[in-house]
């Protein structure tokens, strides 16, 4: 290539490079597409699998968390990052977190506590826009949650006495249903045995005698079931 | 109104502060407006938005900056070459009002007639230089000096091919006479008068572009490198010497050497519609109107190159001028003469 082909090979690529520029200024400007987000006015699409800051879920079915200050998350927590305390809550079975610390600086996004929570309480939130103004920047993850947990102790605390006397009801039920069945096979017994002393004493048939003979059968049979109904509770307590 | 204005100026011994008065105004428009268009053109490039927020399409964002700039404290710094420091601005700024007032707007609202427009303006641009070598030499700074001995470089290299190719331009005009509109005569054309170059045109009805396109090639270009306008502003180069030669200016002083620069885009422009576009002329429109018209389509164009391509090294700088736009304007002025003398 000579001189003047080299100028205007030259000439020619700075046309190139001209058209593309023009071609994204004509998609901007007549196209009226451009890649900006105006951030605080619009806001960004997250994409579903978005992973933020972990928080607190709130179930449907309580009206608040679950969770039992177990303290799992924060034992397996590889940054440190989660603080919490929390324990027995008066009126209720169930421990409750009273405060739970969690340093977002800190959190690495792991993951690893939301594994780890035996009562599946935790979850990655959409937050994107948190920011912490000076070092020791502490969000309490249960804040939000103080208002719902009076209400739900007391829901709890009624649920439990309900399931308490239901489980009383059950258990009286089933030893009665326990007794009532021994005490239909004594009879069905008693029958038998009142069938069987009918039949062997067919010819002289009289009325009394057998009566007689089965009044200490019956006085029999309670006592003789009385030794299982006492086991049927116990065993069945904690399956209940 | 051009008559009136025009026996203002005769008459009155106010015509020089109201004409600086005018044209300062205008350009004061015009530098916010190109700054304005400069940041929304580099956005749309790079598919962004530009300044949306203060006025309508944020046209008030320069207005914006212009105020902050303005009350900024002007900072002298110690061990400053005062008189040079102090004069550098000002000297940047003064020839850029003059060249303005050379430009024939139309047949009749021309500010300042004379016979060697296009010398004067050139010469005009030559001070520019000055100016520029005086800011980076007084403010004793390593950065504003290499930034100033760049600009000086460069601009009295690429001098060189912009009056070659306007010169081709001036033996053109020179071969054609023309008739003048009132008298009706043949009258010998001056190619060194901006309005006569416009009227070659005009009443060949033949815009120079097309007589001559190499030299409005090369014009183009080397008015690139004239206004220190990327690819070629490794004067101020941001990234290799801070801010070049206005290293040390803060303030007005500054905003003075910027009003400078984008006052030169709009001459250079100027002055590319007046050789080679036709200047004034245009169907229906009124001619200042398409006068403007033109020269901020050259400025889109300028604006478009800035955002194409990169900044090109001192020695890529001086071998393209030295070996491609001199000897390329050299042989198309020696061309240009041989079919003149032909014909
Ligand atoms: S996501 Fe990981 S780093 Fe963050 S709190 Fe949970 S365990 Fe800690
Ligand atoms: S692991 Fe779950 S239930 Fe246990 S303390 Fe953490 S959040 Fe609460």
């Amino acid at each position: 290539m000579g001189y003047f082909g080299k100028v205007l090979s030259g000439f020619g690529s700075l046309l190139t490079g001209m058209r593309i520029t023009f071609s994204q200024f004509a998609k901007t400007f007549f196209g009226r597409k451009n890649v900006t987000l105006q951030y605080p006015k619009e806001q960004p699409k997250l994409a579903p699998a978005f992973r933020s800051a972990i928080k607190l879920i709130r179930f449907e079915e309580t009206g608040t968390h679950d969770c039992v200050a177990c303290k799992a998350c924060e034992r397996i927590c590889p940054s440190y990052c989660i603080k919490l305390s929390g324990g027995k809550v008066e009126g209720i079975k169930k421990k409750r977190v009273a405060e739970f610390e969690m340093d977002f600086s800190l959190c690495s996004l792991c993951g690893l506590c939301i594994d780890a929570c035996p009562t599946d309480t935790l979850e990655y939130s959409k937050v994107y826009e948190e920011a912490g103004y000076n070092r020791d920047w502490r969000v309490d993850l249960v804040a939000e949650f103080r208002e719902y947990e009076a209400e739900f102790v007391e829901k709890q605390r009624v649920i439990e006495e309900k399931a308490a006397t239901a489980k009383k009801a059950k258990a009286e039920a089933a030893k009665k249903a326990k007794e009532a069945k021994k005490a239909k096979e004594a009879e069905k017994a008693k029958e038998a045995e009142a069938e069987a002393a009918d039949t062997a004493e067919k010819p002289d048939t009289a009325e009394k005698p057998p009566a007689l003979e089965a009044k200490p059968a019956k006085a029999d049979a309670p006592a003789k079931a009385e030794v299982p109904t006492a086991e049927v509770p116990t065993a069945e307590a904690p399956k209940s | 109104m051009p008559e009136t204005l025009s026996q203002l100026l005769d008459d009155s011994v106010l015509a020089m502060p109201i004409a600086a008065g005018l044209i300062m105004g205008a350009l004061t428009i015009n530098v916010l407006m190109l700054v304005w268009a400069e940041r929304k053109v580099s956005a749309w490039i790079q598919r962004r938005m530009g300044p949306t927020e203060v006025g309508p399409f944020g046209l008030l964002q320069t207005l914006a900056d212009m105020l902050k700039l303005i009350s900024k404290q002007l900072i002298t710094p110690s061990n400053v070459d005062k008189p040079l420091f102090h004069l550098a601005p000002l000297l940047a700024f003064a020839p850029v009002i003059a060249a303005v007032a050379l430009m024939p707007f139309s047949k009749s609202l021309i500010l300042v007639q004379n016979d060697f427009g296009l010398l004067f303006v050139f010469a005009f641009g030559g001070i520019a230089v000055i100016a520029i070598f005086m800011a980076g030499w007084g403010s004793n700074n390593k950065y504003a000096l290499l930034g100033a001995i760049r600009s000086v470089a460069q601009s009295i290299s690429y001098e060189i091919p912009l009056i070659l190719s306007a010169l081709s331009v001036v033996l053109v005009v020179n071969a054609m006479g023309f008739t003048l509109a009132s008298g009706g005569s043949i009258v010998v054309a001056n190619g060194l008068d901006l309005s006569h170059i416009v009227m070659a045109q005009d009443q060949h009805g033949l815009w120079f572009v097309l007589v001559q396109p190499i030299a409005a090639i090369i014009y183009f270009i080397s008015a690139l490198a004239e206004t220190n306008r990327a690819p070629f502003d490794i004067p101020e180069a941001e990234s290799e010497l801070v801010a070049g030669f206005h290293t040390e200016y803060s303030g007005m002083r500054f905003s003075m050497f910027f009003f400078a620069e984008y006052t030169n885009m709009l001459i250079v422009s100027m002055l590319a519609v007046v050789l080679f576009f036709g200047g004034w002329d245009g169907p229906v429109l009124p001619g200042p109107l398409w006068f403007f018209l033109k020269s901020y389509m050259v400025i889109f164009v300028m604006m478009w190159v800035r955002w194409t391509f990169p900044r090109l090294r001192f020695d890529q700088l001086m071998t393209f001028c030295w070996k491609v736009m001199i000897p390329l304007s050299i042989l198309n002025l020696l061309a240009t003469a041989f079919v003149v003398a032909v014909l």
